[in-house]
């Protein structure tokens, strides 16, 4: 065989190597999808979107509130999470050489490889103590786990943004603030989204903090000093109990939270696709 | 014939690096200077100190005055982001807006300042892409991508997102670096065709470029201004020996 | 540094100073041929002929410079001048030429008055040495050498005005010597501006200023 042949040999096993190596890579991710989707799509019916949780001993029931609660949740981390890493993110981009930029920095990074049930408790001290078991203290222990995620990747993506656009803006006489907030922002919004989200994912799916400063919830939403009912706790309760009806419930709620994560990729990326080609 | 800029004894520095040295010149209004010499002399940094945009990198600090229209620019109580708003700037690689339309581009000087009339950002972008001379090629579809254009296009769209703003001045750091030669002599047309109506002050590392289009030209090195004057005579008979020697290629 | 233009340059400098060396040689064998009254006519009407062949590859030598170098500042000035001197040498030889003619249509010195002869050769030398100068000081860009060139026209030409004050006066027995007197003596005096227009471009590409030096 001459070293030609060889090395088309050489290349096309490779290749089969490689593909083969996707597909490996990829079977967890189907497979859990495809497990949560069969064993969860006979729980979806109008009274799993409707109804609350069912008692011990009660027949059917849904995850309604369940939804409900995630969402506040989620929601109520983000509003705190997104803006205050939004504008972290923004300074160690945009005034890297400010001397405090490499403290923040550094323990953004630390902050951000905390155990999550380390943060619940955080959580707990401050906000448990104070008014009690409440979907405030689960929001703002999940806002700090978001905290960070948000923080670095806003400022990853700022930072691609080439330094000859800002020039330009500069050179236009747009003032530095109004450069990076329309200019550098706009061009790293793509990035920017993407971190949000991956942050919101993140959180959406946490279940120890949300232990620690809410726990189980069995009603609607009761105030903000009480706490609510989430899918990650559901899922968690109803799976290791006795009853049938439960545990087709933490089926399908586990298929509802991967289809919101899989959701607000969608929305995300369709919204920031290029608008010009 | 009437001064855009008296410059005198600017000086500037990166850090401890003292890259530009006690130059003072004056540069004549409703003309093309250009600023020659080998890498490093400094003509960027001089470019970039006429419209405060030096300044603004790290470590980076100036001393002397640079009379405009008479007015001190580093006069303590001058607003730079108003200086700059006088002056366009035309950068060595072409560099719109990414993710804005050519309209957009071209109105983002004014939209970013605040206008919002519709109409109105319609006649001066058509009038600044007319200046440019790149309205006829990009007037049926003015919501493509800016980086869509070819590189010379790319580079006449920065030139009228310079000119929207209605600046006095044009400053162009090496504009046509990047571009072939068929761009580069449409660019230098234009740059001609400006000088009717701006001053422009051009840097660049192409002699034969500063021979073509400037009116005056300055032959910068290391940091210092060796001769400045009209460009016939710079070309023709150099008083300065080291000047002669750059421009007839003995060293760059 | 070495430049790609160097070596064009030192190509179209070399042809010029063969030029010269031929243009001188083409006048001294013209005036020698007038002043012995020897026919060198169609020896002569080859040198000039030559002469004009090599103005025009050294003019389009210097066109080929010009085109593919962009030369400026001292490059263009030596340019400039070498091509203005390749039209001075050109004429040199035209004006050989023409002393070589009016040697074949009315004889040579030899049958003319003494004193003809004396003001003819005194002119001819003086004019001959114009030519060795302008040729020497192209050779060595030397300012100082053109400058002389000055001074000698100045004689020259005082010496062409007196010439034709005396032949008024003394009248000389036969027209022929007049006429053909007259006539390279006016030809002696153009070389002459020749001379000194070389010697102005020389200037011109050593210092770049223009001067004049009739």
């Amino acid at each position: 065989m001459d070293h030609y042949t060889v090395r088309k040999i050489i290349d096309r096993s490779m290749r089969i190597f490689a593909y083969l190596a996707l597909i490996v890579a990829l079977i967890p991710l189907f497979s859990i999808i495809g497990e949560v989707f069969l064993k969860g799509v006979s729980s979806v019916n109008i009274n799993f979107f409707t109804q609350p949780s069912p008692t011990v001993g009660e027949a059917g029931g849904g995850v309604a509130n369940a939804i409900q609660g995630t969402l506040i949740t989620v929601g109520l981390a983000s509003l705190i999470g997104v803006p205050l890493g939004l504008i972290s993110g923004i300074f160690l981009s945009e005034y890297s050489e400010a001397k405090i930029s490499s403290p923040i920095r550094f323990f953004n990074d630390v902050l951000s490889g905390f155990p999550s049930i380390v943060v619940g408790i955080f959580g707990y001290a401050l906000i448990v103590r104070a008014i009690g078991f409440s979907v405030t203290a689960a929001a703002f222990a999940l806002a700090i786990i978001m905290l960070p995620i948000v923080t670095r990747t806003t400022e990853e993506a700022m930072k691609l943004v080439p330094a000859t656009v800002r020039e330009a803006a500069i050179a236009l006489g747009v003032p530095r603030w109004r450069t990076i907030v329309t200019v550098v922002l706009s061009g790293a919004k793509k990035g920017v989204a993407t971190g949000i989200l991956l942050a919101v994912a993140r959180i959406a799916g946490e279940s120890a903090p949300i232990l620690v400063t809410m726990g189980y919830w069995r009603w609607w939403f009761a105030g903000l000093n009480q706490p609510v009912a989430s899918l990650t706790l559901n899922i968690y309760i109803f799976a290791i109990s006795p009853f049938e009806n439960w545990q087709v419930l933490a089926w399908g709620s586990a298929l509802v939270l991967v289809m919101l994560i899989l959701g607000i990729n969608i929305i995300v990326r369709a919204a920031t696709r290029e608008k010009y080609k | 014939m009437s001064y855009k800029f008296e410059i005198e004894n600017l000086n500037a520095w990166f850090g401890s690096k003292h890259v530009l040295r006690d130059i003072s010149m004056k540069i004549r209004e409703k003309a093309v200077t250009a600023i020659i010499g080998p890498s490093g002399c400094g003509k960027t940094t001089l470019i970039r100190c006429i419209n405060r945009m030096h300044e603004i990198g790290p470590n980076a600090r100036v001393s002397g005055k640079v009379l405009f229209n008479g007015i001190d620019i580093y006069a303590a109580d001058v607003d730079p982001v108003q200086i700059r708003r006088k002056m366009g700037m035309v950068f060595q690689k072409p560099n719109p807006f990414p993710m804005m339309s050519i309209y957009d581009n071209v109105a983002a000087g004014l939209k970013l300042n605040g206008m919002r009339n519709r109409e109105k950002l319609d006649t001066v972008v058509e009038r600044s892409l007319k200046m440019a001379i790149l309205w006829d090629e990009v007037k049926d579809d003015l919501n493509k991508s800016g980086a869509s254009l070819s590189g010379g296009q790319q580079q006449r769209l920065c030139i009228a997102r310079a000119l929207a703003v209605e600046p006095e001045v044009m400053l162009m750091d090496e504009p046509a670096s990047a571009l072939d030669p068929i761009a580069t002599a449409k660019l230098e047309v234009l740059i001609r065709m400006l000088a009717k109506d701006y001053t422009v002050v051009i840097v660049t590392h192409n002699m034969q470029q500063a021979a073509r289009a400037a009116d005056f030209t300055a032959f910068l090195y290391l940091g210092e201004l060796i001769e400045y004057g009209p460009t016939k005579a710079l070309f023709e008979n150099p008083e300065n020996e080291l000047t002669e020697k750059y421009i007839t290629g003995q060293f760059g | 540094m070495s430049r790609l233009i160097d070596t064009g340059l030192e190509q179209l400098a070399s042809m010029v100073f063969r030029m010269g060396e031929m243009a001188y040689k083409t006048v001294s064998l013209s005036l020698e041929s007038y002043i012995e009254g020897i026919n060198a006519l169609a020896q002569v009407q080859d040198l000039s002929e030559t002469l004009i062949v090599m103005a025009d590859e050294a003019e389009d030598k210097a066109f080929e410079l010009i085109a593919r170098f962009q030369p400026v500042a001292s490059d263009l000035r030596i340019l400039k001048s070498y091509m203005k001197v390749i039209y001075d040498f050109e004429r040199y030889g035209r004006y050989a030429l023409d002393v070589s003619q009016v040697q074949r249509a009315s004889g040579g010195l030899e049958q003319c008055e003494r004193w003809i002869n004396e003001s003819i050769r005194e002119m001819s030398e003086k004019v001959l040495n114009m030519v060795r100068t302008s040729i020497a000081s192209l050779k060595s860009h030397n300012v100082e050498l053109a400058k002389t060139l000055s001074e000698t026209e100045n004689q020259v030409d005082d010496m062409y005005f007196k010439y034709l004050d005396r032949l008024v006066e003394k009248a000389p027995a036969t027209n022929k010597c007049t006429i053909s007197s007259v006539l390279v003596a006016r030809y002696l005096e153009r070389i002459a501006d020749h001379a000194t227009y070389v010697g102005e471009s020389i200037i011109y590409l050593a210092t770049g200023e223009k001067v004049t030096l009739r």
